[in-house]
């Protein structure tokens, strides 16, 4: 079953999955070494930076539920602003995650294996940094409980037809079933770890985390069953949260909100940004835990390819969305948009249009999917970009809506600025205790890759020659002396 | 400085002077520092009249005691719970505005227009409704200062003890009273008692916005200083020239109900033509306005007698522009029309002939508006020429000891008279004062007044009739009233202010109709009757004859008194700080109002700082740049700039205009030079977008095409297409509002009351800068038209219109805005966690966030202004207009007690209240009677963003201009 989809692909991309002659050795040394080893100078260093943001985002935090929303710039008629821009753009970088492991899983396609723990991982942190802002942005955050339907002595219950009752339904279930398939995954690696463990310690430590897992025939017949399961019950949500998200604004009656596009151009909006995310987490990764043989060039530019395909949709929205403001005829919206493009943050606009729309298009070349530097500055260009959009979205169709005499604009004060960056740091802290304690490459699916290969190529001697590496990742880094 | 530490007593032992000597005193480490021997004010004034009566050998009765009653009804009428409403009065200028307070449990909490008085007819205005805030001011002073020092009353008793004595013997040499403006009887008695005591003492009266020229006119054109009465009902055409007569300031009131009465288009609409230099109330509301330099209001008003008044025929004529002199003829000939049904304005801060000239003009046209008075104020010479005299005197050292009851002269005083620095070296100098203010800082003894509130007192209306003012609250500040203060010199000091006024009344009422006064709060019938007057046509040529020198360099400056301070006396009055301008949108400080045109002359754009240099040294403004101002010339509202020291709200809040008036020419200057600075100030201004952007908000139109088209606003009401079968609200109570926006002046005095009557918090001016402001009801204010240098205006209340389908509710995740089944839009405050999503979702932006916890901060007295039947809203809330639902409730619940449905007019909101032109209604939908069903039918009726399928339970009626066909 799965040589056929193999056989299939590798006739339209030879190139390799995994470079060399590898064995199940040495996938363990080069996967697990990285937790084994003692953290670099360069570790420490990013994870102080991560440590100062996580500091940054604490005070920012205290100030806000300290002295209140005020300390915001937000205002009358900007009542959303960067908290919200934040949520969605987190919500959005998390998508990435659960569409290569649960989607990309379905499909058979082999390249997800050395990426998809990476790319939970980041997903599982992203939701934790999206989900501090709907509680932050509230003007009574110790009240954010009665957003759920608990059983109030009032008898209270909240109001179903709110989009926001949705997201909290729709955020706790993404973060949870994001959590339960990232640590599903994990649990035969984490009992490899345990194996190796130079520890008495750490063998217990990862041996609890393992929850006993012995590798019998019984163990995986359950645990592929398991992993399907949850991949089908998460294609939904790949689907379903940045649709609710999209929500928030488009059961809104405000011009530049109400819109029917917004789901779909919303989801190929956060694959779009995640996978961004991916590659600017990725390249740096890959190349300081020595990864390259099971993360290749092959990998990285599937992934420009995804980027290339929703970033024309994101593009594809931004058009339509202007098309409908004029074709409707709805003067308040062909306001908001003439507002976008002319008014306080008509930079801001220009680069949401450069960063998502134009620069990708670069990615139709082979050279630009090829070059890991180039790649890496688009991926961070197509973040800064998503944000931007996401605060275009979210500020300017607030800024001028329907009476001209509460427009206003919008400043952002050091909170938010401080909350964002915070944010920023720590999820880099997290992600950094993530790549230290447990593999950021699914062990056991690449050692499954490597057999499955190798099987390949014993059945086929004669399509031998397409599994060499035919290309070698150094080669490709031409910039590299 | 030394330090001001009020003299504090917590128990009657410490008050005693026990405070060491008893173990259970409070510990040394908590003594109170020395004190001067604290007396309390009753004492003093019971001292200090004995005392004089000693000194005099007059006045031997000492009648008893008199407690300082805060009700006219019995006390034990007071229900916990149940407010009751006092007539009492606000006097300024002199002039009396007859008030109903309401109180709750002996603290005022909300001020009304009394219904059935002549000046108020139960409007209020901006200043009324701010001045309750006042009185809890914690800034206010509370104590007796000598050369700021506190001491007590017994020290003050002392020292006056001696003065009297003296003061007696010389006859009252040297003894001055610098007062307020007054038309109070009870102040015109004591006057004459000591002067018959004092003979050679002298009074004054000082006001920074005097109508010192209203009366030179009327001496110039009538022979007397009669008072010119208009009668709004009797007018079709109106011209104002520079008359702000509708901005709802002191004595407006009566006139803009009855304007407002006749602009419902119709045979009988009026027309309001308005000249004037920066742009006002009254000429936003106009159907005509010119825009014109102070000096060329002047040729207007000369140009339109010329065409007008047969006598002045042969006036040279004016150097007008095209535009002018087609304004001019077209209102010549439109008032000449309209023959008797015809009146011209003059604002106050004209000069004489202008007022000459109108009075010459109304009587040219027979107009039956107008009607001449006696005066009802006792000095007509309250302004700059009067203070003169005084200072003068101060410095020949004629003055031996100055009263100062008047607010403020030191501050509001021509920069040229130099009149604090005279007062420093006035060897004995008394204050009464609300605040330690510009004057407190120079004057020798400085006493606490007490606030209108606190006050006993009458004075008269704009039409003579006789008003008392009845203290709600027992002084809070251990004020002094200005009764009291006069009286201690008659060696009657020991008696309180309402014994005074009893005596003065004694003989015209007994105990019954007294009573009956004081609850009514004023004399029916006892206005001054109208005079004949003849006009005198020659003096008034004479004068016009000689042609004014007006200096060409230069800018002229405008001088305007502002709209929430008035003169300053309100600058520390947070409410009206906040509240914008009415013309400008600008809150917590004034500015320099330019044309586009000059702005763009000087290089200077919104917000730059400027300097405007006229006599002394220059004042710094920064630009607000005001489309239909006249070129060439700046406006300023005075006001600003506070530097007292105990109004720490107004301090260095806005700039100061005193250095820019002279007294010769306090209100227009010529020759003033404006120098961009190259700094700039971001101005908080609560309104950044001044045009609609083409859309139908706030609809106007004229008469003629209206009447052309009636159907013009049938697609913008009713119930949209849906699909959803709409709630049935046809039983029970449907409750809706109806605004007129032809009624609408922009006044704003409906958003501060409802400041008032819904707690709503102050944020502070950075705050509004980032548009935070929390006022439930804004006015928005747009220009229309293409000319952006001189549009036209409209002003749109805007409040929660409580959509049938709101757009909030159902975005809510925690159900905190929910629909009550009489049609209301509620707000749940304690369940609300302030996701901000309603906002964002309300088409009308209404809803307002609080972003601090702006109610935490207030002090102890600040804190009895709220309304106990209004949620004090916690920080990170939402909040909204309610339409008021504790009054909805509260006459449910009388008339369920009473067991009858609601009564047609008993229920009424804070806006509706207030609003002095009535253009607002509330009442119930159902009832085809009511008035808001009767404007809900209305062909001028529509419903803001119509189109958005909200079902806006407020009515909008568009504004019909009743346009001029040859100026069209």
């Amino acid at each position: 079953m799965a040589q056929t989809a193999l056989e299939a692909r590798a006739e339209l991309d030879p190139r390799p999955l995994m470079i060399g002659e590898q064995d199940d050795g040495s996938l363990n040394k080069s996967i697990l070494d990285f937790v084994w080893a003692k953290p670099s100078k360069g570790w420490w260093a990013l994870f102080l930076l991560g440590m100062a943001g996580t500091g940054l985002l604490t005070m920012a935090i205290s100030v806000t539920i300290g002295k209140g929303i005020g300390m915001w710039g937000n205002n009358i008629p900007v009542a959303w602003a960067y908290g919200i821009v934040n949520f969605v753009w987190w919500i959005g970088i998390g998508h990435a995650g659960t569409l290569i492991s649960a989607i990309l899983l379905l499909f058979q396609q082999k390249w997800r294996t050395s990426i998809n723990r990476f790319a939970e991982a980041m997903t599982l942190f992203a939701v934790m940094q999206a989900g501090l802002f709907p509680i932050l942005h509230l003007g009574r955050p110790w009240y954010a409980y009665w957003l759920f339907p608990y059983p109030a002595t009032y008898h209270l219950w909240p109001q179903f037809k709110s989009p926001l009752m949705w997201d909290v339904f729709a955020v706790s279930t993404y973060f949870i079933s994001s959590f339960l398939f990232w640590y599903l995954g994990l649990i035969p690696d984490l009992a490899s770890l345990r194996d190796s463990s130079s520890t008495r310690l750490k063998r217990r430590v990862y041996g609890v985390f393992a929850l006993g897992w012995r590798g019998s025939a019984r163990h995986w017949h359950h645990y592929k069953i398991a992993y399907l399961l949850l991949a089908g019950l998460c294609t939904p949500l790949v689907v379903s949260v940045h649709t609710i998200v999209s929500w928030d604004f488009a059961v809104a009656i405000l011009p530049g909100w109400h819109t029917t596009i917004f789901p779909p151009y919303f989801v190929a909006g956060a694959v779009f940004s995640g996978f961004a995310m991916v590659i600017t987490l990725m390249v740096p990764a890959r190349k300081v835990m020595g990864l390259k043989n099971v993360i290749t060039a092959r990998h990285l530019e599937a992934m420009c390819k995804v980027i290339l395909v929703t970033s024309m949709i994101v593009g594809y929205g931004y058009a339509m969305e202007h098309f409908f403001a004029w074709y409707s005829g709805n003067e308040y919206e062909a306001h908001v948009f003439k507002n976008r493009a002319v008014g306080q943050f008509k930079y801001v606009y220009f680069m949401m249009w450069t960063c998502n729309v134009i620069i990708p298009q670069l990615f139709w070349f082979r050279w630009f999917r090829s070059n890991i530097y180039v790649m890496w500055i688009i991926s961070v260009l197509i973040n800064v970009g998503m944000w931007t959009e996401r605060f275009v979205i979210v500020v300017t169709s607030l800024q001028q809506d329907y009476l001209p005499s509460s427009w206003a604009d919008y400043h952002p004060t050091w909170v938010d600025w401080s909350l964002f960056t915070g944010t920023l740091g720590f999820f880099g802290m997290l992600f950094l205790l993530f790549l230290k304690f447990v593999p950021a490459v699914a062990l056991s699916e690449v050692k499954e890759l490597r057999h499955e290969l190798e099987h390949a190529r014993r059945e086929h001697p004669e399509h031998a020659h397409e599994n060499q590496p035919v290309m070698d990742l150094s080669e490709m880094e031409g910039a590299k002396p | 400085m030394p330090s001001l530490k009020l003299p504090l007593w917590r128990s009657v032992e410490e008050h005693a002077g026990s405070a060491g000597l008893d173990p259970t005193g409070p510990s040394p480490e908590f003594a109170a520092p020395v004190q001067p021997v604290t007396m309390d004010r009753r004492s003093f004034v019971q001292l200090l009249g004995a005392a004089s009566a000693l000194a005099a050998s007059a006045g031997c009765f000492k009648p008893p005691d008199d407690k300082v009653l805060p009700y006219t009804r019995q006390p034990e009428e007071v229900m916990p719970g149940n407010p009751l409403h006092y007539a009492s009065a606000s006097v300024l200028g002199g002039y009396a505005t007859g008030l109903l307070v309401t109180a709750h449990e002996g603290r005022p909490t909300k001020v009304e227009g009394n219904p059935e008085h002549p000046s108020s007819m139960g409007a209020s205005g901006v200043l009324e409704q701010g001045m309750l805030l006042q009185l809890y001011d914690p800034h206010r002073l509370g104590f007796v200062m000598n050369r700021r020092t506190a001491r007590s009353w017994h020290d003050y008793l002392g020292s006056m003890l001696e003065k009297a004595r003296e003061l007696r013997e010389k006859r009252g040499a040297g003894l001055r009273f610098l007062l307020e403006p007054s038309s109070s009887p009870m102040i015109a008695r004591l006057r004459e008692r000591l002067l018959d005591l004092y003979p050679l003492a002298k009074f004054s009266t000082w006001s920074a916005i005097p109508l010192q020229q209203i009366n030179d006119g009327a001496q110039l054109a009538l022979g007397a200083p009669y008072e010119t009465r208009l009668d709004f009902s009797k007018a079709q055409v109106i011209a104002s020239i520079d008359d702000d007569f509708l901005s709802s300031l002191p004595g407006t009131l009566p006139g803009m109900r009855a304007f407002a009465e006749r602009r419902a288009p119709g045979e009988s609409q009026n027309r309001l033509y308005s000249v004037e230099t920066s742009v006002s109330v009254t000429g936003m509301t106009a159907d005509h306005r010119l825009r014109a330099r102070p000096s060329q209001v002047v040729s207007v008003a000369l140009a339109l007698a010329a065409r007008l008044v047969p006598q002045f025929a042969s006036l040279a004529p004016q150097k007008l522009s095209a535009d002018q002199s087609k304004f001019v003829d077209a209102l010549a000939r439109d008032l000449k029309r309209a023959g008797s049904q015809s009146v011209v304005l003059v604002g106050p801060r004209q000069p004489p002939l202008v007022h000459g000239l109108v009075h010459a003009i109304n009587a040219a046209l027979g107009s039956a508006a107008v009607s001449y008075a006696k005066p009802v104020l006792h000095d007509l010479d309250a302004g700059p020429r009067a203070l003169r005299t005084l200072t003068e005197e101060i410095r020949a050292g004629a003055v031996d000891t100055l009263v100062i009851t008047a607010w403020n002269p030191a501050y509001g005083a021509p920069e040229d008279l130099n009149f604090g620095t005279a007062l420093s070296s006035v060897p004995t100098s008394v204050y009464r004062s609300l605040f330690d203010d510009e004057t407190a800082a120079r004057a020798g003894w400085v006493l606490p007044a007490t606030h209108t509130l606190e006050t006993w007192g009458d004075a008269r209306a704009h039409d003579g009739t006789i008003t008392f003012q009845q203290p709600l609250i027992s002084p809070l500040f251990n004020g002094i009233t200005e009764i009291e203060t006069l009286a201690a010199f008659l060696g009657e000091g020991d008696r309180s202010a309402y014994s005074q006024l009893r005596e003065l009344y004694k003989d015209r009422a007994d105990d019954q109709l007294w009573e009956k006064w004081l609850s009514d709060g004023f004399i029916k019938d006892s206005a001054t009757p109208a005079e004949k007057v003849a006009v005198r046509f020659d003096a008034i040529a004479a004068l016009a004859a000689r042609p004014a020198a007006v200096a060409s360099v230069g800018y002229e400056l405008n001088v305007i008194p502002d709209y929430k301070l008035w003169d300053g006396r309100f600058a520390n009055d947070a409410w009206l700080l906040e509240l914008p301008c009415p013309v400008t949108k600008l809150s917590w400080e004034n500015a320099a109002l330019l044309s586009p045109a000059t702005a763009r002359e000087l290089g200077a754009v919104q917000g730059d700082l400027i300097d405007i240099g006229l006599h002394g040294p220059p004042a710094h403004a920064p630009v607000l740049i005001l489309p239909g101002h006249a070129d060439g010339a700046v406006s300023v509202a005075m006001g600003w700039g506070r530097k007292g020291s105990g109004e720490q709200l107004a301090e260095n809040v806005g700039f100061d205009t005193a250095t820019l008036r002279h007294s010769d020419a306090p209100w227009f200057a010529a020759g003033a030079t404006l120098t961009p600075v190259g700094r700039t100030h971001p101005l908080a201004l609560t309104q950044q977008h001044h045009v609609m952007e083409g859309r139908a908000l706030a609809v106007f139109t004229t008469a003629a095409l209206f009447k052309k088209e009636p159907q013009l606003l049938e697609k913008q009401r009713g119930i949209p297409a849906t699909a959803h079968e709409p709630h049935d609200y046809s039983h029970g109570y449907k409750w809706g509002m109806a605004i007129d926006l032809s009624r609408c002046t922009g006044c704003t005095a409906c958003s501060i009351a409802c400041q008032a009557e819904n707690n709503i918090p102050v944020v502070g001016k950075d705050n509004v800068r980032k548009n935070r402001e929390m006022h439930w009801l804004r006015i928005d204010r747009y220009f229309t038209g293409d000319d952006l240098e001189n549009p036209g205006f409209v002003t749109q209340p805007v409040a929660c219109v409580h959509c049938e389908m709101a757009p909030c509710e159902y975005v809510c995740p925690v159900n905190a805005t929910v629909h009550s089944d009489e049609g209301l839009n509620e707000m749940v405050y304690n369940r609300c966690v302030g996701t901000r999503y309603c906002s964002n979702n309300c088409p009308y932006k209404v809803r307002r966030f609080n972003f601090f916890a702006y109610n935490n901060d207030y002090s102890d007295t600040e804190k009895m202004v709220f309304n106990p039947n209004v949620t004090v809203r916690a920080r990170g809330v939402m909040e909204k207009c309610t339409y008021c639902v504790q009054r909805i409730e509260r006459v449910r619940i009388r008339s369920s007690v009473e067991e009858r449905p609601m009564r047609k007019g008993e229920l009424v909101t804070a806006c509706q209240q207030a609003c002095p032109t009535q253009a607002i209604v509330f009442g119930d939908l159902n009832d085809p009677a009511s008035l808001v069903s009767e404007w809900s039918r209305d062909e001028r009726r529509y419903d803001l963003l119509y189109e958005l399928g909200t079902r806006p339970r407020t009515a909008y009626l568009a504004r019909i201009r009743n346009e001029n066909p040859e100026l069209a």
